[in-house]
């Protein structure tokens, strides 16, 4: 019987585990998510305005904190990009904001999520199950990178501003900038967005 | 190698005795599930009982385990206004535990065709990562199951079984209609 039961076991262990394969690479976790009103008549505006700097998320700017901003070459490979999308659009660039019919804000962020690992001496012997008295904890962290794009209109039809398009995009940090990954994914996001074409 | 192992453990068959049975399955989604997941499944197995009722009837268990995945390509998915581009990895893992009863057509000669129904429950697990976040869907299905197959009397003690078997997860709150194909190879003993 034992004979048998040990068999059955080492059937399932070559099996394999429930969730076989996964992801490899940095790129692999990537995604872009875009959203917008569908109320907004895209196709009837032309005219949009940006900022030449990209805001960088840290801190509490309602608190009265300077504003952090994206890093040259990249802040300039990014705007670069957003706006060679924008053109392919139909859309035309001006320099003041008031006489745009959408504003595109980018802002980017990063997120670091740390583990600690301090109690898995404690299995084999309580004396250690002391926690974090007992020495330095086992620490792993990633973190993730996310840019933000949003079209904001403030026209007639509108008595504040107002969010017409949303694009997320977000992915696992390697430690090095890829600009591949970065271009890949802003074209993404106007290409899944081909309602933003203007007439 | 499992197959090895099989040999290896195989005891005995007998025409009028209860026996066991080890397999392994390969198998293909259908319906929602073949839409979820197209490609095959090369990681599965099957343990069954069967009781001796008549020389043409035996009823007994299955308890199997099918692990389905795929790594969809980079792809964008679209709801309402709201889009959505990624790789996705999807995960699939099927467990139907039934009550069976087999009709041998056969009974007289070494290689002995039957047919088989079954019913019972079946757990289904699905998994879709995306980014660094899983979305689960479970769900225990009223399940049933038909067959067709084969069983060959290699001598007195042992034999080969090969069986086709279609199993359906009936639609609960969670989850649709779950539905496969599995094509399953294995020995048999007698008990």
């Amino acid at each position: 019987m034992k004979k048998k039961f040990i068999f059955y076991l080492s059937i399932i262990i070559l099996l394999g585990s429930c969730h076989p394969g996964g992801i490899e690479y940095y790129e692999d976790t990537d995604v872009v998510y875009t959203n917008y009103d569908d109320s907004f008549d895209f196709q009837s505006k032309g005219v949009y305005a940006i900022p030449d700097k990209i805001v960088k998320l840290e801190g509490d700017l309602l608190e009265g904190e300077e504003p952090a901003f994206v890093k040259e070459p990249y802040n300039t490979q990014m705007l670069n990009q957003i706006k060679s999308n924008m053109t392919a659009l139909g859309w035309t660039k001006t320099e003041d904001p008031a006489d745009a019919d959408l504003v595109m804000f980018p802002a980017v962020w990063t997120n670091t999520t740390l583990y600690y690992y301090y109690d898995y001496w404690c299995w084999y012997y309580y004396y250690y199950c002391g926690g974090w008295g007992w020495g330095y904890p086992s620490v792993s962290s990633y973190t993730t990178g996310t840019l933000l794009m949003t079209l904001v209109a403030d026209g007639d039809e509108y008595i504040d501003p107002t969010r017409v398009w949303t694009a997320n995009i977000n992915g696992l940090l390697s430690g090095a900038y890829n600009s591949s990954r970065v271009t890949k994914s802003i074209d993404q996001a106007f290409t899944q967005s081909p309602y933003l074409k203007t007439n | 190698m499992i197959f090895g192992f099989l040999l290896m453990t195989a005891k005995s068959y007998g025409q009028q005795d209860s026996y066991m049975s080890v397999q392994y399955s390969v198998s293909f989604g259908t319906g929602d599930m073949g839409d979820y997941i197209s490609k095959t499944s090369w990681r599965g197995m099957l343990i069954e009982y069967r009781g001796y009722v008549s020389s043409k009837i035996f009823v007994g268990m299955d308890a199997g385990w099918n692990v389905f995945y795929e790594n969809k390509d980079y792809d964008t998915y679209t709801q309402g206004t709201e889009s959505l581009s990624g790789i996705q990895y999807r995960y699939q893992n099927q467990v139907p535990l039934l009550a069976t009863l087999d009709y041998l057509i056969v009974t007289d000669k070494a290689l002995k065709p039957y047919v088989g129904l079954g019913i019972g429950t079946m757990y289904s697990e699905r998994s879709t990562d995306m980014n660094l976040y899983r979305y689960e869907l479970n769900s225990w299905q009223f399940a049933l199951k038909g067959e067709v197959g084969l069983l060959y009397e290699i001598n007195y003690s042992s034999a080969v079984k090969l069986a086709v078997k279609y199993y359906n997860g009936f639609k609960t709150n969670s989850l649709g209609n779950q539905g496969y194909v599995s094509v399953n190879l294995g020995m048999a003993w007698s008990l």
